[in-house]
């Protein structure tokens, strides 16, 4: 009995630990010490399930200009949030603040992105347990 | 036509499109298509585990059989129909995913284990419907249909963490 218990107890702190609804964590992919912001023009927008992309002409310090992706929540995510489709327009110049990936790539965790007209949108996705994720801390409470 | 460009024509027609870019849809065929996979995968388990002598013994092998079918034909049903709408969605991807491959190609044995057991020891089932322990032929299918389910299970869900 002492072993079922422990064997319940494992798998319910296992089940716990995943986020719900989240289609991969934060972490799987991001390193939330690795903070990093960019500023540039949109070219290309992915409004899709399960993660959006945006694609932004980020110019770096010896003035190369390089593509870069940032990983977001998906279209209900994002529409939650404040963001509809079509606010993001091709050639805008866009702030998102995010995470670096830990693969070294060319692309980001999108945790906020401040749009044209000032507006400032969490364009994570709910519960994947990443930097400043609101729905997760509101559920382990 | 390459099966890329198939992938990729089937990933762009309107539907592939509607469900990849929609609000609510994707993530509703996508918790059906769990729920298909544990009654499929849930009912297919009891019958292996009767196989294997772990459970319901005083009940005949084809009885349980016969009752567990009605249920894993409904989730196959939903598993695949679900399956195929978010393939659609995202078919080119999807393609190039090598999670993705390693499931189908334990699918095809998934399909393939069951046609083989109904072709060899189930045949005479009723020389051993209550028989203990079962056949050694059976435990073997049985622990094969398990560790591929488990498999397909574990490789659909690390589809997720491939690009």
């Amino acid at each position: 009995m002492k072993l079922r218990l422990a064997v319940f107890v494992a798998g319910a702190s296992l089940l716990a630990a995943i986020p719900a609804l989240a289609h991969h964590s934060f972490s799987a992919e991001f390193d939330g010490h690795k903070p990093v912001r960019l500023v540039g023009a949109l070219t290309k927008v992915e409004w899709t399930n399960p993660h959006s992309y945006f694609y932004l002409d980020v110019k770096d310090d010896k003035g190369n200009v390089v593509n870069w992706g940032c990983e977001a929540g998906g279209p209900l995510a994002l529409s939650r949030a404040g963001m509809k489709r079509g606010d993001l327009k091709i050639g805008d110049t866009i702030v998102v603040d995010g995470y670096l990936a830990k693969d070294g790539s060319h692309l980001i965790d999108a945790r906020r992105v401040t749009l044209p007209d000032g507006r400032n949108v969490y364009g994570g996705s709910p519960g994947d347990g990443g930097p400043s994720d609101t729905s997760a801390a509101a559920s382990k409470k | 036509m390459t099966i890329l460009q198939i992938c990729q024509w089937l990933n762009d027609s309107p539907l592939g499109t509607s469900i990849r870019e929609s609000d609510f849809s994707f993530a509703l065929i996508e918790t059906t298509h769990v729920l298909g996979i544990t009654l499929m995968a849930g009912t297919v388990a009891i019958l292996d585990l009767r196989l294997l002598g772990l459970m319901l013994r005083q009940d005949e092998v084809s009885d349980v059989a016969g009752q567990v079918l009605p249920l894993t034909v409904a989730g196959f049903v939903l598993m695949v129909i679900s399956g195929s709408l978010l393939f659609w969605s995202e078919a080119a991807k999807m393609y190039l995913n090598p999670a993705f491959r390693f499931k189908l190609v334990l699918m095809l044995a998934a399909g393939l284990n069951p046609l083989i057991f109904h072709r060899t020891v189930y045949r005479k089932v009723a020389s051993w419907d209550l028989a203990q322990p079962t056949p050694a032929a059976a435990k073997t299918a049985a622990v094969v249909s398990l560790a591929l389910w488990t498999g397909i299970i574990v490789s659909g869900r690390a589809i997720a963490y491939f690009h």
